[in-house]
C-alpha cells in the first residue's frame, strides 16, 4: 500500500474527532436546555433537531449543498471572506456533523432528563452559580449518557457517506474519506483495497466503543 | 419587634390557590396540614425556587422578594439553608463533599476546618469518605442537615425531614433532630403532616389547608383550643355531632344533638343556633360496668363497639351510639384506650358499652352555612377549599 493511501484513513479518524467536539459542543447544551426548560419553539427545536436522523443522508446532503453552495446567500457570505466550503474536508466536517448531532441530543437530553431537578434546586440553595451546578451536578451525573451520545457520534461521523460525498465530494488526497474510499475501489474492482479498508474501518471502530465503554464501566458510585 | 420571616404570597397553580400570610418569630415553627396544601410551596417560595405571583418575602431585615418592588432575589442569594424531602445529596460525591460544596468561596483550609466541624456536630465523624448510597437514612439525614448549616443561613427550611424513614427509627431521630435545633441560633420552618411531629418538634404551629393558613400559634392553643372546625378536625378533634343550642347561662351550654342532651362550657352561641360539637377520640370515656356510675357528670351513651384497630399501644374502637329515637342517628365516635385497659376490661368478646361525653373535654363550633351536595370537613371552612 502506497502512503497516498494511508490518506482516507487519516482524513476520516481528522472528521470524526472533529465532528463529534462540534456535536458536543452544540449538542449537549441544546439538551441541556430541552431537558431543563420550557423554550418557546420547544416543539419545533425538537423535530428539527431530529430531523438529521429521519431523512436520507443524500437528501440531507441535498440540502446542506443548498444552503452552503456557491449561489446560496451563506455561500456567497463565506465567499466574500474568501472562504469556500464545498468540496473541501471542512464541508466532511459539518455533513458528519449535522448526521451526528441528533445523536448526542437524543441521549445526553435523556441522560439529563433522568437526573433528579433536586439535586440542583438544593446546589442553588447553597449558593452555586448555574454554570457550577451544570459542571458539578448535572454533567456528572449524566456521565454515562453523554459518554453514550459520544460513541454514537463518533461512529456515525466515522461511517458517514452519503452526505458526505455530496457536499465533500469524493477528491482523492482531499476529500476522500475512508468509506468513500472503500466504494470507490468496490466501484473500481479493487477488491484487495476495498477489504483492507473495511478491516481497518471495522477495527477503529470497535476499538473506539472498547475505550470508551471501558471508560464508562470505571466511572461508578 | 423584627419577625424572623414575613412571608405574605399569592400564587396560582392550576385550580390550586396559594395564600397566605405567615410571620415567624419563634425559633422552630411547624407548618402543619394535609399533603397538597400549600407547606412545600411556601418553603419553595422562601428558598427563591418558586417564585409567587404576588406579595413579599423578608428574611430577619433582608428582603428577598417583593413583587411591587421587582425584587426577587435568586436562590443563590437568599442565604436559606434547605432540608429536601430525600435529603437531595449529590450521590456522585463524599460526605465531605456535600457538605463542602456551598463553601466554594472559602480558601481551602477554612473550609476543611468548616466541614471538619460540621461533621462532628452531627456526630458523622468517620464517614467522611463514605458516598451517600453507602449511609442509613439517619445518617443521610443529618448529611443533609450539616450541608445546609454549614453555609450558616439566615433561616434553615426542613421540608418533610422524616417522610424518607421508617416509622420504627422516626422517634429516635425525632429527638436527635431536637437537640441538634436545639443548639442551633437558626429560625426553622418544618413541614409535616403528622400532628404528633409538629407537636414535638415546635413551639408554634401554623395549620394548613387547601392554600390557607387556618391559625397561627403556640402549639399548646393549636391543640387544645382550635379557632374553626377546620383546625379542630386537624388537630386531632375527629368526633363530631351536629346539634342546635337549647340553653345557656350558669357557665355552661346545653345542645340537643341527634337526640341527645350535651353539657358543654359557656360559649358565645344563642339560644336556636346550629352548631357543631367536636371530642377528641381520647376524652371519650368508657364507663366501666363495675364501677358506680353516681356522680359523674356528662352525657352516656349505651352502644356497641363496631370494630377495633391496635395503633401503637393503644386501640381505636368504632362506637355505634343506640338510637335515640330522635330519627336522626348519632354518628359513630371514635374511642382511644389503652390497650391494657381493653385488656382488663375484657372487651374482646364484651361489645356493648356506655360512654360518657365530659362537659370540658367538648368543643362547641358554629354550624358551616348550609351548602347543598357535597358532603366534607371542608365544610365546617366554607372560605378555606377554593382550591382542591
Amino acid at each position: 500500500m502506497q502512503a497516498a493511501d494511508w490518506f482516507p484513513v487519516f482524513l476520516s479518524l481528522k472528521v470524526a474527532v472533529l465532528a463529534t467536539l462540534s456535536s458536543l459542543l452544540l449538542g449537549v447544551p441544546l439538551a441541556f436546555l430541552l431537558a431543563r426548560r420550557r423554550l418557546p419553539a420547544h416543539n419545533l427545536i425538537s423535530a428539527v433537531t431530529t430531523l438529521p436522523m429521519v431523512l436520507p443522508p443524500t437528501v440531507l446532503g441535498y440540502y446542506l449543498l443548498l444552503v452552503i453552495g456557491r449561489q446560496s446567500p451563506i455561500g456567497r457570505l463565506l465567499e466574500g471572506w474568501g472562504i469556500t466550503l464545498v468540496f473541501t474536508w471542512q464541508a466532511a466536517v459539518l455533513a458528519a456533523t449535522v448526521v451526528a448531532v441528533p445523536l448526542v441530543i437524543r441521549s445526553v437530553q435523556a441522560a439529563f432528563e433522568a437526573v433528579d431537578p433536586t439535586l440542583e434546586a438544593a446546589a442553588r440553595t447553597l449558593g452555586r452559580s448555574e454554570f457550577a451546578i451544570f459542571m458539578t451536578v448535572t454533567v456528572p451525573l449524566a456521565w454515562h449518557g453523554i459518554l453514550a451520545g459520544t460513541v454514537l457520534a463518533f461512529t456515525r461521523a466515522m461511517g458517514e457517506f452519503g452526505a458526505t460525498l455530496m457536499v465533500a465530494g469524493n477528491i482523492p488526497g482531499r476529500t476522500q474519506t475512508l468509506s468513500v474510499a472503500i466504494y470507490d475501489a468496490v466501484q473500481a474492482g479493487n477488491n484487495s483495497l476495498a477489504n483492507l479498508l473495511v478491516l481497518l474501518i471495522s477495527l477503529i471502530s470497535v476499538a473506539v466503543l472498547v475505550v470508551l465503554t471501558r471508560v464508562a464501566g470505571g466511572r461508578r458510585w | 419587634m423584627v419577625s424572623l420571616l414575613i412571608c405574605q404570597i399569592e400564587k396560582r397553580l392550576g385550580s390550586f390557590h396559594l395564600s397566605i400570610d405567615l410571620r415567624v418569630d419563634d425559633h422552630v415553627t411547624a407548618l402543619f396540614g394535609p399533603s397538597g396544601s400549600g407547606k412545600s410551596l411556601t418553603m419553595q417560595a422562601i428558598a427563591g425556587l418558586m417564585t409567587p405571583d404576588s406579595g413579599e418575602i423578608q428574611i430577619g431585615d433582608r428582603t428577598v422578594y417583593h413583587a411591587e418592588k421587582r425584587i426577587n432575589l435568586p436562590p443563590q442569594e437568599r442565604r436559606v439553608g434547605y432540608l429536601f424531602q430525600n435529603y437531595a445529596l449529590f450521590p456522585h460525591m463524599t460526605v465531605a463533599a456535600n457538605i463542602a460544596y456551598g463553601l466554594h468561596r472559602l480558601p481551602r483550609d477554612e473550609r476543611e476546618q468548616r466541614v471538619a466541624d460540621a461533621i462532628a456536630a452531627v456526630r458523622l465523624t468517620g464517614l467522611e469518605r463514605r458516598r451517600p448510597a453507602q449511609l442509613s437514612g439517619g445518617q443521610q439525614q443529618r448529611v443533609a442537615l450539616a450541608r445546609a448549616l454549614v453555609t450558616r443561613p439566615d433561616i434553615l427550611l426542613l421540608d418533610e425531614p422524616f417522610a424518607a424513614l421508617d416509622q420504627s427509627i422516626r422517634q429516635e431521630l425525632h429527638g436527635q433532630l431536637m437537640e441538634l435545633l436545639r443548639e442551633l441560633p437558626v429560625p426553622t420552618l418544618l413541614v409535616t403532616h403528622q400532628l404528633e411531629e409538629a407537636y414535638a418538634l415546635s413551639r408554634t404551629i401554623a395549620v394548613y389547608q387547601a392554600g390557607r393558613i387556618l391559625q397561627v400559634g403556640p402549639r399548646d392553643q393549636v391543640y387544645g383550643k382550635p379557632y374553626s372546625m377546620g383546625v379542630a378536625a386537624q388537630v386531632g378533634f375527629t368526633n363530631e355531632i351536629p346539634g342546635v343550642v337549647i340553653e345557656t347561662g350558669n357557665g355552661s351550654t346545653r345542645i340537643r344533638a341527634c337526640g341527645l342532651d350535651l353539657l358543654a362550657p359557656e360559649t358565645p352561641f344563642r339560644v336556636g343556633q346550629s352548631v357543631i360539637c367536636a371530642i377528641r377520640p381520647e376524652h371519650v370515656m368508657l364507663v366501666r360496668k363495675d364501677m358506680d356510675r353516681s356522680g359523674r357528670s356528662g352525657t352516656v351513651i349505651p352502644g356497641r363497639i363496631l370494630d377495633e384497630l391496635m395503633y401503637g399501644g393503644d386501640l381505636v374502637l368504632r362506637f355505634r351510639p343506640e338510637p335515640t329515637g330522635s330519627g336522626e342517628p348519632v354518628p359513630d365516635l371514635r374511642v382511644v384506650i389503652p390497650s391494657y385497659v381493653y385488656e382488663r376490661l375484657g372487651m374482646a368478646t364484651e361489645k356493648r358499652w356506655e360512654v360518657a361525653l365530659h362537659p370540658a373535654y367538648l368543643l362547641v363550633f358554629a354550624a358551616p352555612e348550609p351548602l347543598h351536595g357535597n358532603e366534607g370537613r371542608e365544610e365546617h371552612e366554607p372560605g378555606t377549599f377554593s382550591a382542591e
